[in-house]
């Protein structure tokens, strides 16, 4: 091709990308559309009209402000917002103090046995929420709890109250710390130490260089692992369900299964207080972005380093010991907790001898469980929906990811602002907001594991674009600039540049979304048939049967296969982040 | 010995299922006939949507299947308000995919009436009319109110439901159902306004019981001793004990407050025969009997073919709302017990 033809090539050339970009972002749109705008707008209608869309059709010329107005009103609401906000509060403080201090440990010291130490910090991620409650009921509760009994016998005068605020704060800051862990770790591996080796030199203190330089530098890590576990909690049911309801604190979510699960059901007064949960997450979403923006956070460049290591000395006894209390309060004390429920057979321990009773133990909770052949195929049924989820909503967060940061694609903010949505919609409503609008779909969605895995990839979206933004964010336009000035095409230059490099990501991601699919309840209540029965939906209805028996055996059988799946994720991402390392090297 | 082959298996499985199903004419007739018998075999299944818990329901079940082999039962259970949800929006859109529904609310059954099939059960004449809300709903489930209390904690327990107004029953020693968590609970406190006395709330709430969102969790919570007394329906109290938990139960003697399910066969049911065969069963002499010697439940036919433990029908008073009161009482009484209990609703 000569000079010429090139230059006459050029502007058809680029004609014909443009118009690729609209049909590229016009099919986004379509495909968030259905899968966000359209669910939303059902409970919106549903909220503003009184009724249930699907049973009374769009009865659009009685929208009234009313519902919104009486929950605005509604002191019992402000109180709800109010705990949702303190509890979440707290437990996002807790949370980004252990997640940064694990991550610091893991990616800056010399502390021994890093991996165990990076894998325990991942560990709560995979515990259902609803079992990580139970299990802490059995430990803390006021009067019986083991740990009770435990310094009763031991003849301590103290009492654990996991049903309180500060138990609430407590659980959700120890189980969503792995978010942040998750940002941080990766921000801290791939960030360029050349600004706190500067530091350095000019005579700071290490722990000056950490405040001032480090953690600033990984900011919109810390930023959005921040964000993403406060809003995670927020729509988290089953943790406030079973520890704030006896010590009377309702948050925003038990509130709304309350109001969900009344005879007869006020969906409009639920979908109205989603509405105001909606709005403070927007809020906060809002916030993150002005904060993020205007500022460059690129710390992977072109260039190869390895960020230093801290020799902490003898010190560094202490962090690995750190982490080996956090695994007991994470996992071994839950599990054991969980054992004894599920094979004692009544959880009534008058004393510690009482707890070494083997007579008081038997097989018969899991015998009862696999009775039910609802159980082995819920648990087919979980792990085929979670691993659909986990394919199409990679796929899918990759392409929006994609798109919003690194193209010039007409109509990517809109595509950014839609799907960031849902994370504001607690899960309980999103159910019931996709089963009026998806029930009446032809083609017979309804009743299938699809409706499932399509409500889970529209509910868990934000959570899988933002895991995966970060590390886009993090390679610099000036890969793929190169990739382009040696004749890549775009498809070439992701296949080659950016995949390869965002491969820890975006396993990371996948993997986040399986667990997340895998644990989910809220929204698999409303779009669940006999047929589709998944794990999280028939532990609930165990719990809500008072079993504690057998809702400890069917929590144990799904931490053990969760366990598993995580060792197998694991094992695939470290790959991933075996080649992150090399690549720094 | 030579190995089988799978299909000789599922061939010999299938001779051992029929053998073990025998049945006489005369039984026949008690569960809807031989016709419906052999029209339910050849469907071979159908969904089953309840409002009662998953345990016993797999134990009624699990009985069922004794009888009924050939008869797969696919258990779609929710709480009251999200399971009249799933039937009304399914129904709406053309896909309701229950064969039969059982649920606790007769007043929101009673809504909803259209979207089932005319159903009689053979031995609807033994049941009471005054219970039915409509003739295609029957009483499959019928569930008493009585207190609860744990053996091992509770040496001096309360005989009646005034005694749980008693200081020493306090505080936080009494475990209580929110009266909004369903028409169970509906019928209970609508039992201690109007049959104990207008203060009754009042002198009750006094004790501080601690508040449950439903009855499952307060029973658990007794039998681990979070507290030693609950009000609880009396199935869950017995299901614990039989199984070896430190339980007792007892019906108050001023009175026991029933609530009775509403359970029928939809319109559009694939497998109407199989549903039939199942409610049939349910409403039989045989079905109540299980439901009352296994479970624990009560019953509304007018001559039980049992009672449970501690039931002496001559001085057990009953006692069952009146329907329209049920109603129209509701809302504002709900309101009032959440205030007088400090309940935020």
């Amino acid at each position: 091709m000569t000079a010429e033809t090139a230059a006459l090539v050029a502007p058809r050339e680029a004609g014909r990308r443009i118009s690729f970009g609209w049909l590229w972002s016009g099919a986004l749109l379509v495909l968030l559309t259905f899968l966000v705008i359209y669910p939303v707008a059902m409970l919106v209608l549903g909220a503003l009209t009184n009724t249930n869309p699907v049973v009374d059709g769009f009865g659009i010329y009685d929208l009234s402000l009313k519902n919104f107005i009486t929950v605005l009103g509604n002191p019992n609401v402000h109180f709800a917002l109010a705990n949702s906000l303190i509890a979440c509060g707290g437990g996002t403080l807790l949370a980004v103090i252990i997640g940064l201090t694990f991550s610091w440990v893991v990616v800056r010291t010399n502390t021994p046995c890093k991996r165990f130490i990076a894998a325990v910090s991942m560990i709560p991620l995979f515990v259902p929420p609803l079992v990580a409650a139970v299990a802490w009921s059995i430990l803390a509760s006021p009067k019986t709890g083991l740990l009770n009994t435990m310094i009763k016998w031991v003849g301590i005068d103290f009492r654990f109250d996991v049903y309180t605020m500060g138990g609430l704060i407590a659980i959700f800051g120890i189980y969503y710390a792995p978010y942040v862990y998750m940002f941080t770790a990766s921000a801290l591996r791939n960030m360029d130490p050349a600004l706190e080796e500067a530091a350095e030199i000019s005579g700071a203190t290490p722990v000056r260089i950490l405040f001032t330089v480090t953690f600033p530098l990984i900011a919109p890590a810390i930023i959005s692992g921040m964000l993403l576990s406060f809003i995670v909690m927020l729509g988290i049911y089953g943790i406030p369900a079973v520890l704030g309801a006896p010590g009377d604190i309702p948050v925003l979510t038990t509130y709304i299964f309350k109001l969900t699960n009344w005879s007869p059901p006020l969906y409009s007064t639920a979908a109205s207080v989603a509405i105001i949960l909606m709005i403070v997450t927007g809020f906060l979403v809002f916030l993150q972005q002005k904060v993020v923006s205007g500022r460059s956070y690129i710390t992977v460049a072109g260039k190869a380093f390895r960020p230093g290591v801290m020799n902490l000395g003898p010190w560094r006894y202490l962090t690995l010991s750190l982490a080996v209390i956090y695994l007991i309060v994470v996992v071994v004390l839950p599990t054991l907790a969980l054992i004894v429920a599920a094979f004692r057979k009544f959880l009534f321990i008058r004393s510690v001898e009482s707890l070494f009773d083997l007579k008081q133990y038997s097989l018969i909770h899991f015998e009862r469980l696999f009775d039910n052949p609802l159980a082995v195929r819920s648990i087919w049924n979980t792990m085929e929906v979670g691993l659909i989820t986990a394919v199409f909503g990679g796929i899918l967060a990759f392409a929006i990811g994609y798109t919003v940061h690194r193209t010039n694609a007409a109509g990517r903010r809109s595509i950014d602002v839609i799907s960031t949505l849902p994370v504001a919609i607690p899960g309980l409503v999103i159910g019931v907001a996709y089963l009026w609008a998806w029930i009446g779909l032809p083609g017979g969605l309804y009743g299938t594991i699809w409706i499932l895995a399509l409500a889970f990839i529209a509910r868990f979206m934000p959570d899988t674009i933002k895991a995966l933004s970060t590390s886009l964010l993090q390679i610099h336009k000036e890969l793929e600039e190169a990739s382009w000035i040696c004749g890549k095409g775009l498809l070439g230059t992701i296949r080659t540049i950016v995949l390869p490099l965002a491969r820890p990501g975006v396993i990371a991601a996948m993997t986040l979304l399986f667990i997340l699919a895998i644990r989910e309840l809220g929204s698999s209540l409303f779009l669940y048939t006999s047929n589709t029965m998944v794990m999280a939906v028939l532990l609930l209805d165990y719990y809500e049967g008072g079993n504690v028996g057998i809702t400890s055996a069917f929590s144990l059988v799904q931490t053990l296969l969760l366990a598993v799946l995580i060792g197998i994720a694991h094992f695939l991402s470290r790959g991933g982040a075996d080649t992150s390392v090399g690549r720094a090297g | 010995m030579a190995n089988i082959t799978r299909r000789q298996f599922t061939a010999g499985a299938a001779a051992a299922g029929a053998a073990s199903f025998s049945i006489t004419n005369a039984e026949a007739q008690n569960f809807g006939g031989n016709e419906l018998i052999e029209a339910a075999r050849k469907e071979g299944k159908f969904v089953y949507y309840t409002a009662d818990f998953t345990e016993p329901e797999q134990e009624v079940i699990k009985a069922f299947n004794k009888r009924f082999p050939f008869v797969r039962v696919e258990l779609v259970r929710a709480p009251g308000g999200q399971l009249i949800t799933r039937i009304k929006t399914e129904a709406a859109a053309g896909k309701l995919s229950a064969d039969a529904v059982n649920h606790s609310d007769r007043g929101l059954m009673q809504g909803i009436a259209d979207l089932f099939q005319d159903y009689t059960p053979p031995n609807a004449k033994d049941y009471r009319d005054d219970v039915l809300v409509s003739p295609k709903l029957w009483p499959r489930s019928t569930l008493g109110w009585s207190i609860a209390y744990n053996t091992e904690l509770e040496k001096n327990p309360p005989k009646s439901w005034m005694d749980l107004c008693k200081p020493e029953y306090g505080p936080k020693k009494i475990g209580q159902v929110i009266a909004p968590s369903g028409g169970t609970t509906w019928t209970r406190i609508m039992f201690e306004r109007q049959v104990l006395g207008e203060d009754y709330w009042e002198k009750q709430a006094k004790t501080q019981p601690v508040l449950f969102p439903s009855g499952a969790p307060t029973s658990d919570a007794m039998v681990r001793g979070e507290i030693s007394i609950a009000v609880v329906l009396y199935n869950i109290a017995y299901i614990k004990k039989r199984d070896g938990a430190p339980v007792e139960a007892i019906f108050p003697p001023e009175g026991v407050p029933l609530n009775y399910y509403a359970a029928g066969v939809a319109k559009t049911a694939a497998n109407p025969n199989a549903a039939k065969l199942f409610l049939n069963w349910c409403m039989s002499d045989e079905g109540q009997a299980f439901q009352i010697k296994e479970l624990g439940y009560l019953t509304a036919l007018k001559k039980p073919p049992l009672n449970p433990p501690g039931w002496d029908p001559k001085v057990i008073k009953t006692w069952a709302p009146n329907f329209e009161q049920y109603v129209k009482l509701r809302d504002q009484w709900i309101e009032e017990w959440n205030k007088v209990y400090g309940y935020r609703q």
